[in-house]
């Protein structure tokens, strides 16, 4: 996927020298033309997972590109609307099943979780040592022909109110980064749980029509997502809908998170999870780049290259143009 | 869902409690057992090592100690088996076969000229020049099956690989990068963020002039009329039909070439890339523009 970015970086027209003149590359059909579930083989019969299947009608299923090899079976999901209070099912979402159907490494999750809990700690606890301790310079006694012990100093660690003899020096992080497909592998199994167990649920866009907390709160008693509910949408926080912030900002177990800040604490800690489908989109592409990276540790870098200097996701599809 | 494991596993799940932080644990022997001082536990006290000694203490003689007498390791005179080795030149191999699949996967792109990055960013090979990586070497595993129309520029090479890819309507050339071109090559984005300017690709050590002054191994520094009687005499050899590069579609895409000096396509030594104003920052001293055009 890369080369064919970096060949329109790198090898632009000998026409015009000018400017590096950029080409978005079409990324979703590079990895995904070769699984799209649209090419179906012919002879194979209509079945509802087809997003080509049409009754006449409006087809119930999604049209949705889902870049995975064609035999395997789709989770699927209800596209929900937070429009009106009654529950309303707009189609059936395909997912994908190495992102919400992965087996639930719960082992992996765990690393995830303490590795959130843990990395951020500084342990600023500081004791002495017997060059901090006062006093303790002078031999206590002579050497020889007391009958008691030989000693050199009064805080020496042996002795009681002596210095520590190895302690806790103040300033000890316990940082350390857990690999970054680890970290998406975490999130992949934390969405295919809260799949598997009906705390995902699936909604068009987070506009709702007034910005009451109430409002909130009975969709989501109508809908038994329970005490606390985690809202994940593509954009940042700045231009997400100021009805919905309102509503949210006054409700405490309700929180909304963009999908860069999605992390497995946060989705275990919530009873449900609301994602939008175009964090479904975005995280379908991101999170499988994790486990197509070849292997090569010095591609890695490329990512964050493209993002902030490029101005360009090769997940989301569009320049970025945000802050950035 | 995917495969049925996991859709019975998430069965499974499905049927239990809500996964959270209290239920969730890593795999037995994750982590290691903390050291145990005193005689508390299996390894306190004396840590295994046993009552005083010469073992305890650490003071043992070092491995193949024989008692005084020479030991083997000694006796033996030394060879230079391997002297140089370490500094010896080497390419990573990279079979037809390979390429081909490459190409049918949609990792390399047919219709660009193929070099290092390609194989690169494809995922093939991972070249660090600290490892005296010197490029790339096409071996001719897969010569039959290979069909693809590609413009290639490798680093070494056989005359059975140059005669499957001229068969196929392809072209392919070897061409000489100095550690630090071939660094740059291999990873473009990383060098166009350091901000400095494309640096001249050196010319060939003495021991390489010759092969890369050879038509019969397409060296780019070879004459381009010799190469095209050496394509004719090697389709005579191995009996093929030599596909005119002249016609078709593909014709502006064989033609490619890059100068001696050139690291990039499209790019010249001295220019600096600018990746956040998508710009082009070219010398307009004159000492310059010399030094980068020789």
């Amino acid at each position: 996927m890369f080369s064919r970015v970096l060949q329109r970086v790198c090898r632009q027209s000998y026409v015009n020298n000018q400017n590096v003149q950029y080409v978005l590359p079409v990324c979703r059909g590079c990895i995904a033309s070769r699984f799209s579930s649209s090419e179906v083989a012919d002879g194979s019969k209509d079945s509802a997972t087809s997003p080509a299947f049409n009754h006449g009608s409006e087809s119930l299923v999604l049209e949705r590109e889902v870049a995975c090899p064609p035999h395997l079976q789709k989770p699927q999901a209800w596209l929900e609307s937070l429009e009106t209070r009654e529950s309303k099912k707009l189609a059936i979402v395909d997912l994908h099943p190495d992102v919400f159907g992965t087996f639930p490494r719960l082992d992996i999750l765990h690393r995830n979780i303490e590795w959130q809990k843990v990395y951020k700690i500084i342990d600023v606890r500081k004791e002495k040592t017997r060059a901090e301790c006062s006093g303790g310079g002078r031999k206590p006694w002579r050497q020889k022909g007391t009958g008691r012990a030989r000693h050199g100093s009064i805080r020496s660690p042996i002795w009681l109110k002596g210095g520590k003899a190895h302690p806790p020096r103040g300033g000890r992080t316990y940082w350390y980064v857990l690999p970054a497909p680890i970290r998406a592998w975490g999130l992949r199994i934390a969405m295919s749980i809260k799949h598997a167990q009906d705390n995902l649920c699936i909604v068009d866009s987070l506009d709702i029509p007034s910005s009451d907390p109430q409002y909130l709160e009975d969709i989501a008693k109508e809908r038994y997502w329970g005490e606390s509910v985690l809202f994940v949408d593509d954009k940042p926080l700045e231009e997400m809908s100021e009805n919905f912030m309102d509503a949210i900002n006054k409700i405490k177990t309700y929180n909304i998170i963009s999908t860069e800040g999605l992390n497995c604490y946060s989705l275990l800690k919530h009873e449900t999870i609301v994602m939008t489908l175009d964090a479904v989109n975005f995280l379908e592409l991101r999170l499988m780049f994790f486990t197509k990276q070849y292997g090569s540790p010095d591609l890695r870098q490329d990512l964050p290259i493209l993002r902030s200097q490029l101005k360009m996701d090769p997940h989301r599809g569009r320049s970025y143009s945000s802050k950035e | 869902m995917g495969s049925m494991g996991n859709r019975k596993a998430l069965e499974m799940v499905r049927s239990m409690p809500r996964v959270s932080f209290v239920n969730i644990r890593d795999n037995p022997g994750s982590k290691k057992q903390k050291k145990i001082r005193g005689q508390g536990g299996s390894r306190g006290g004396e840590s295994g090592r046993g009552r005083s000694g010469k073992s305890k203490r650490d003071t043992r003689p070092p491995i193949g100690y024989e008692g005084g007498t020479t030991p083997f390791y000694l006796r033996i005179p030394m060879f230079p088996f391997y002297k140089n080795f370490a500094t010896r030149r080497q390419y990573l191999p990279v079979s037809l076969e390979k390429l081909q699949h490459l190409i049918d996967m949609g990792r390399i792109d047919p219709e660009e000229p193929i070099d290092v990055t390609s194989f690169v960013h494809a995922g093939a090979v991972r070249i660090n020049v600290f490892d005296r990586v010197y490029g790339i070497h096409l071996t001719d595993e897969g010569a039959d099956k290979f069909v693809a129309p590609v413009n290639l520029e490798v680093q070494w090479t056989s005359e059975l690989s140059i005669a499957a890819v001229e068969r196929s309507g392809g072209t392919i050339s070897l061409g000489y990068y100095d550690p630090q071109s071939l660094d740059i090559l291999s990873h473009p984005l990383q060098f166009f963020r350091r901000g400095q300017p494309i640096p001249k690709r050196l010319l060939p050590p003495k021991d390489l002039v010759d092969m890369y002054t050879d038509p019969s191994k397409r060296g780019y520094l070879s004459d381009p009329n010799q190469i095209k009687e050496d394509r004719l005499l090697l389709a005579q050899k191995f009996g093929y039909e030599l596909p005119d590069l002249t016609k078709g579609s593909r014709r502006a895409l064989h033609r490619l070439r890059k100068d001696p000096r050139q690291i990039f396509f499209g790019l010249q030594p001295g220019w600096i890339i600018n990746l956040t104003d998508r710009a082009v920052l070219k010398p307009v001293d004159a000492e310059l523009q010399e030094f980068y055009r020789a």
